[in-house]
């Protein structure tokens, strides 16, 4: 009897739950997480969905000005004609005003619609973008160097997430507007844009505090391993071994931060300017004019449902679209 | 008077922020007059008595709710100005005088309440007499004494203490100017009210006020005890002689008012005491609870609201008996500061005003705000009606492309293109900011620079009141009712060059020979000053134009279902409560 010849299939079919994938010979050895996550991602039915729906709602509040265009209305212009004397308006829709126009002032639904999309999506990513960045640096900094600069750090971490939010937007309004000249010199242009500013900078001043904590607990970890222990021991600059033997290790947690607090920043925009706190006059926005529309409900349902719709859809799609990004960054989770 | 506080939501929004400046006033003397319109008509009854009679199907029992989206800032007698508190007040304060709602026209009539006539004025007309009713008793059974009524008027004086009441006591009794109140060093000692005997009030003034008696209907005058006197705190303990008292009553939030077993009817002739208790919540939010009282539900069917009906609310009436309807004395208007902008230019802003497109956005409805024409409105006697030509509370103004690049030629004919106008609006409202936003576009177009000052709501009222505020349109009161029928609590109060100082004043006027007319009308007798102030009226409108009116306020106000003999009141255009009852106690 002969041993057999040698079999090559024979090791792979040993080890069926490697977790190397199979992969053609084309393909180099070795993939990094994130080639891995993207795609794990691009299979999943739910966040290729999702992501569509984020990326219509992006287009159209890029596009919105050619949409309105198109439309033949404008976000401004009253058209006191178009709705009764008590102010209600006397047709669903038409094809000038696609979604109707606004109980009261007859300004055109459509493109309020479209423009409203904008804070909204603006707001959540420019204080996504700040506030991870922000967030990122100083848990680097804080878990890294360690010692004093990592008390300091951490007690700013701290007290930025003792300190209440909700309070320091409504608070941060006047304050900002005295330092741009007092609220007697800003038309209402300018202070509605001193709102938007102070929203996200209320937002990205709130959002980093948390993942600055997770991204230093990573880091306290990591900073022991051999590689950075290596890098140092070789006289790699701090800088290098920050961004590039610690950071592309992070990719996972910030990633997931990030599409998590997108969803977040849209709600919260939408309920502070639901609450009169965030954006006012003349700056559309859907959190506006779902909290105008609860009165008119009954006579005119479109104007609720319309923002409604939008918030609901875009959240909606985020937060699934965060989940599914987490998912795939996380090597524990399988579906 | 003032207009009650505003909301937020309601249509009435925009009035809210107007309110009627300050209390202080510098009246001169006025008109002892009748009904609106009817320019003879006597609208006083010095002999009422005693009690009023039954209203028909009235029944006893019950807690009456009044569910209000705006909340009254005091019930002390002598500090309540705005017209909501006055009418609660009635509830509990009895005054020398009242008014009596006649007819189905609900014609207000002046009538004795715990004084035994209407006073007796003195050959110089200096000296009034009040005889006082006998036997009157506070709720916990203590006779009323002719020294509490004396007391509460040298009280009035205090506005260290109590500084939104009524002032016309300052300017008309004798001292008013010097006198500070009971409470200072020698403050018992004041010249201007005595009280020979037990059933005797005797006031001394300082000039000729014929309107004394309507003032005199003011809850200031309702009999306090110097020993219960506990200043500040008074209105969470007060002692009524109406036919409720306090059961408790939380500032800002809830007013709960029981029977007072004391209150004797048969020595008034005006209110009833049908229900058992009253229950006022305050602070409310308008669309809310105006559809809590209109769907009347439960308990609900008990309530009412006293603001006027939000104009997206009106689908949702299905029985029109819910709405109560009746005049009010008020008239709103925009105000021009006549120093900052020259006569010329006040006539094309009026000519550019978008009156419609307004109307709309700000929320009015064709029931509960009449195009005005005039100052005056057709609740106050004396009223006239004419149109001067732009003026009449409708129309397109500048929005019609004609109009605008029409008073855009005339602007650049006198030079003054870009003339810039500056006013406040309240930039956390969103009814106002629309508005804004409408009156920015409108003027813009029609040639002119538009820089709307957006302030927070809660600061509007006092930055408008300052004379001297960097904006020159719709400065001081935004509107005003009568604190009683006639034109002599308007005009002298409003378009006088004093009038500035006190805030007041809408447009700044400052011309002697208008104070001169002003004054001479208010020095004639009432039936003539009734014809008179119209010639005003319209005087000051054809040659000054201080203000572009607006409308007139007219109340149409929800009810619930189960509350009967609900009429508006119109000396206050609020519901007169004392005559209110369930129908299903």
């Amino acid at each position: 009897m002969s041993i057999g010849s040698p079999d090559s299939t024979v090791g792979i079919e040993e080890h069926p739950a490697s977790a190397e994938p199979v992969r053609g010979s084309a393909v180099p050895h070795g993939k990094s997480p994130t080639r891995v996550a993207v795609d794990r991602l691009r299979k999943d039915r739910v966040a290729v969905i999702c992501a569509f729906v984020v990326l219509f709602f992006i287009l159209i509040a890029i596009f919105a000005p050619v949409l309105t265009k198109i439309e033949g209305g404008d976000i401004g212009t009253f058209h006191p004609d178009l709705v009764d004397e008590y102010g209600f308006p006397t047709f669903a829709s038409n094809a000038q005003h696609w979604f109707g126009v606004e109980p009261k002032t007859g300004r055109d639904n459509f493109a309020r619609w479209v423009y409203g999309a904008r804070p909204s999506l603006i707001i959540a990513f420019v204080a996504t973008l700040s506030g991870t960045v922000v967030g990122v640096v100083m848990g680097l900094l804080a878990g890294f160097l360690g010692g004093w600069v990592d008390r300091i750090i951490s007690w700013f971490v701290d007290f930025v997430l003792s300190l209440p939010y909700l309070l320091f937007a409504i608070a941060m309004v006047p304050i900002v507007e005295s330092m741009r000249g007092g609220s007697f010199n800003l038309s209402p242009e300018e202070q509605a844009s001193t709102r938007f500013f102070v929203l996200i900078f209320v937002l990205s001043f709130f959002g980093w505090a948390g993942l600055a904590r997770i991204i230093r607990g990573e880091v306290l970890s990591l900073r022991e391993r051999e590689f950075v222990l290596a890098a140092k021991a070789i006289g790699v600059p701090t800088r290098q071994v920050l961004f590039k033997e610690l950071l592309p290790n992070l990719v996972a947690p910030i990633v997931i931060s990030a599409s998590l607090s997108l969803p977040a920043y849209v709600t919260a925009e939408a309920g502070l300017s639901f609450l009169g706190v965030g954006l006012i006059e003349p700056v559309p926005s859907w959190g506006q004019t779902i909290a105008t529309a609860t009165n008119w409900f009954k006579a005119d349902p479109l104007y609720l449902w319309l923002p409604v719709l939008g918030i609901t859809a875009l959240v909606l799609a985020l937060a699934l679209l965060g989940d599914a990004v987490r998912d795939a960054f996380d090597p524990k989770t399988r579906r | 008077m003032q207009w009650k506080q505003v909301t937020a939501v309601a249509a009435t929004v925009m009035l809210a922020v107007a309110a009627c400046g300050t209390p202080s006033s510098n009246n001169k003397g006025g008109a002892n007059a009748g009904n609106a319109g009817t320019a003879q008509e006597k609208a006083t009854d010095p002999t009422a008595k005693g009690p009023a009679p039954e209203i028909e199907g009235a029944q006893k029992g019950g807690v009456a709710t009044v569910l209000s989206d705006v909340t009254p800032d005091t019930m002390d007698p002598t500090n309540i100005y705005f017209i909501d508190g006055n009418q609660i007040g009635k509830l509990m304060y009895r005054a020398l005088t009242q008014y009596r709602l006649d007819g189905d026209s609900h014609k207000p009539v002046l009538v004795p309440d715990l004084a035994e006539d209407l006073g007796t004025k003195s050959a110089d007309g200096l000296t009034w007499t009040f005889k006082l009713k006998q036997g009157i008793k506070y709720m916990d059974g203590t006779p009323v004494k002719a020294a509490d009524y004396a007391y509460a008027i040298k009280r009035s004086f205090a506005h260290d203490l109590y500084d939104a009441g009524p002032t016309y006591q300052d300017e008309y009794f004798k001292d008013g100017k010097t006198y500070k109140g009971p409470y200072g060093a020698n403050g018992d000692n004041y010249a201007g009210v005595d009280t020979p005997d037990d059933h005797t009030l005797v006031i001394h003034l300082a000039k000729k006020f014929d309107d004394l008696p309507y003032y005199a209907a003011f809850p200031m005058f309702t009999p306090i005890p110097k020993a219960k006197d506990t200043k500040k705190s008074y209105d969470l303990k007060p002692m009524t002689t109406g036919p409720y008292q306090v059961d408790s009553y939380t500032p800002g939030s809830e007013l709960k008012l029981k029977r007072n077993p004391h209150w004797d009817p048969n020595t008034d002739p005006v209110r009833y005491q049908y229900p058992d208790a009253w229950d006022f919540k305050f602070g409310q939010d308008t669309l809310k609870v105006q559809r809590q009282v209109l769907a009347s539900n439960g308990p609900d069917a008990n309530a009412l609201n006293y603001s006027d009906l939000d104009s997206s609310l009106v689908p949702e009436v299905k029985d029109q008996s819910q709405i109560v309807t009746g005049p009010q004395p008020c008239t709103n208007v925009w105000g021009l500061d006549t120093r900052k902008i020259p006569m010329e230019i006040r006539q094309l802003i009026a000519k550019a005003y978008p009156f419609d497109t307004y109307r709309k956005v700000a929320g009015l409805t064709p029931q509960t705000a009449i195009p005005a024409s005039t100052i005056l409105p057709p609740a106050v006697p004396g009223y006239e009606k004419y149109e001067l030509p732009g003026l009449v509370g409708t129309g397109k103004g500048a929005e019609d492309p004609a109009v605008a690049s029409e008073v855009k030629a005339k602007l650049k004919e006198l030079g003054k293109e870009n003339f810039e106008l500056s006013w406040y609006y309240s930039n956390d409202d969103k009814i106002a900011t629309q508005v804004n936003q409408l009156r920015t576009q409108v003027y813009t177009a029609a040639g002119f620079k538009v820089r709307a000052v957006g302030v927070p709501k809660a600061k509007i009222r006092t930055l408008r009141n300052d004379p001297a505020a960097p904006v020159n349109i719709a400065q001081g009161p935004s509107g005003w009712c009568s604190d009683w029928p006639s034109g002599a609590s308007w005009f002298p109060v409003l378009f006088k060059s004093d009038a500035v100082a006190l805030s007041n004043s809408i447009g700044m006027l400052q011309d002697k020979t208008l104070d001169a007319e002003i004054d001479r009308v208010n020095g004639l007798t009432a039936d003539q000053q009734l014809k008179e102030w119209s010639k005003v009226d319209k005087l000051i409108m054809e040659k000054y134009l201080p203000l572009i009116p607006l409308y007139y306020s007219y109340s149409g106000y929800p009810v619930g279902k189960n509350l009967g003999h609900v009429i508006n009141d119109p000396t206050q255009g609020l519901p007169e409560f004392t005559s209110i009852f369930l129908k299903q106690p």
